[in-house]
């Protein structure tokens, strides 16, 4: 999750992720930022975000984008 | 006089219960926009007097539009201010502003009162529920001209200091008049808002139900952020009519809400009734529009060209076959209402087929920045080529060739201005803010169209993050660089300039 952390951080230095649970929903995260994530996420862990994966809970908290990142790596087995 | 206004009187008699504007859970008819419209005139018109700015800092319902058009009827101009911005932001544009009243909703009133505004603050909530005094709104309505603004809508200034484009009631009608000669709405169509309220696209989603008896849906922002529930949403709400920033139409596409899995099955569930696709804001990339061309293949696509200063768009392009990844889409004809011509560096009018800098003409120009004269007579100018008599013309910094049918191309900026999500940026507004930084030596900013993504290169001992938190303080987020990139040192031309050049290489 340390990867993924980094990447978050370095995108949005401005955002506690850590703690933030509502990063899509409240819009702390904008559209444009969900477009680097996704590309982000796809080239450092090797899987492809679908766009049925594109909902709020999977985007809200880092456990989340973590939780699906998982998921999407072991669909790929 | 002929105003907006006169049109919601008329539009709120033969819809008085159809729905002006609907948000999620709530709508607003035509016959109740027109009441509350009269009860922020009246809280206006008791408060100020005709042809002052009116501060408006509220979220995005229909409560807002309301007041916009309350500020308006009053005889006053509105200035929209966007509550997402940093208070450093804020604060400027109230100070460009400098008006003696603010209306903020109520979710927004603590932040209203934390900018230091000296004026008087009204609750929204307040203006849209006073009784109307129709006799003294009739005396403030009376002073309105053709002439009289209606709106400043602020954009990024090179110097620093936002720039606000004050535009006229009749500038604003000349546009939505010009648009809707193309795209033709009436009472059936529903138009779903993408673009904030204090940014020009605006206007058509807020004002032409009002010409035209049409329906606007507001969107959530935090809709934007989720392409295949955005495009489902649409659907639900059975949106016929998209006029969004280039970009609006990119996410969507770019996430795969149209991509079909090996199953068959399409990103989104379902598809939206779209009868037309206007776009604007920045060259929209033609592999997405595609995408959007082939998931909707009986929707008429329309590519805009305009700046602010030219209220809303002055030049249009029916797209009528589905475009190849590697053509150049043309931004069209003028709209009615406007003419466009190009002027080259000696102020001649090019050879045909040549480039020039694209000018704009007509009764639908803004007045002018509002409070910064210079910077008004440097962009409005008389026509080098009318020696008869003065007719204004507006330069608008845009590189542009007209080809053999009249149509027009833009090719650039004479400037380093660029578009970023829809919004226009002036990279020297970003230098000049990130240059205050404590640590920060020198930068340059840098845009990378392919990737959509602005680079800040610096020197000094300032961390990446100390940059981009100390620039969220005073630039919207969409202003922010999201690549902050360290140098050793700059590079720097034979006569100590920065080399431009080599930096914008490290860019891409």
């Amino acid at each position: 999750m340390n990867e993924l952390m980094e990447i978050l951080e370095s995108m949005r230095p401005d955002i506690d992720f850590a703690n933030e649970t509502k990063l899509v929903t409240d819009r702390l995260l904008e559209s444009f930022d969900i477009i680097s994530l996704v590309t982000e996420i796809g080239d450092e862990f090797d899987v492809k975000v679908k766009p049925s994966d594109l909902v709020p809970e999977n985007f809200d908290s880092v456990e989340a984008m973590w939780a699906m990142i998982e998921r999407l790596q072991d669909d790929d087995f | 006089m002929y105003t907006i206004i006169e049109n919601l009187r008329n539009v709120a008699n033969k819809h008085p219960n159809k729905a002006a504007y609907i948000s999620k859970d709530s709508q607003l008819t035509f016959a109740e926009l027109d009441s509350k419209v009269s009860s922020v005139a009246t809280t206006i018109a008791k408060a100020e007097q005709p042809r002052r700015p009116v501060a408006v800092l509220a979220s995005r319902s229909f409560l807002t539009p309301a007041c916009f058009l309350g500020i308006a009827k009053a005889g006053c101009f509105y200035a929209p201010m966007d509550p997402d911005a940093p208070e450093a932001r804020l604060r400027q544009i109230l100070d460009v502003v400098n008006a003696n009243i603010l209306l903020a909703d109520k979710d927004h009133l603590a932040q209203a009162e934390s900018l230091g505004f000296k004026g008087r603050i009204i609750l929204m909530e307040d203006a849209v529920s006073e009784t109307p005094d129709e006799e003294l709104v009739a005396k403030a309505y009376d002073e309105i001209t053709d002439d009289s603004p209606i709106y400043v809508l602020f954009t990024s200034g090179s110097t620093g200091r936002p720039k606000g484009v004050l535009t006229s009631h009749h500038a604003m009608l000349c546009y939505l008049d010009g648009i809707n000669t193309v795209i033709g709405l009436n009472e059936s169509d529903i138009i779903g808002n993408q673009a904030p309220y204090d940014y020009i696209a605006a206007i058509r989603d807020l004002y032409l139900p009002i010409l035209t008896g049409a329906t606007t849906v507001m969107l959530n922002p935090s809709e934007f952020a989720m392409p295949t529930q955005l495009i489902e949403r649409l659907a639900d709400a059975g949106v016929t009519t998209l006029c969004w920033s280039s970009t609006g139409l990119e996410i969507p596409a770019k996430l795969g809400a149209f991509d079909v899995d090996e199953s068959g099955k399409m990103g989104a569930s379902k598809l939206p009734p779209l009868r037309r696709v206007v776009y604007s804001g920045s060259v929209i990339s033609n592999p997405l529009l595609r995408k959007w061309q082939d998931a909707f293949p009986d929707t008429v696509f329309i590519n805009q060209y305009g700046p602010t200063e030219a209220t809303g768009s002055c030049s249009y392009f029916v797209i009528d076959h589905p475009v190849e990844a590697d053509e150049v889409i043309s931004i069209g004809r003028p709209y009615k209402h406007y003419q466009m011509m190009l002027l080259d560096a000696d102020d001649k009018a090019p050879a045909p087929g040549e480039t020039g800098e694209i000018c704009i003409k007509g009764p639908a120009l803004a007045l002018g920045y509002y409070d910064s004269p210079e910077q008004t007579a440097a962009a409005f100018v008389d026509n080098p080529l009318e020696t008869h008599y003065r007719e204004r013309i507006y330069r608008s910094g845009d590189i542009g060739r007209i080809d053999e049918n009249g149509n027009y191309y833009f090719l650039g900026r004479k400037d380093r201005q660029f578009k970023h999500l829809g919004h226009r940026i002036e990279p020297e507004e970003i230098e000049q803010k990130s240059m205050h930084i404590d640590g920060l030596n020198d930068c340059m900013c840098v845009y990378n169209e392919g990737a959509k993504m602005i680079y800040l290169f610096y020197t000094g001992t300032a961390t990446s993050k100390d940059i981009a938190l100390a620039l969220r303080k005073e630039l919207p987020s969409y202003m922010v660089p999201r690549k902050i990139v360290y140098l050793e040192e700059m590079p720097r031309l034979p006569n100590g300039k920065i080399d431009r050049k080599a930096v914008e290489v490290m860019a891409q």
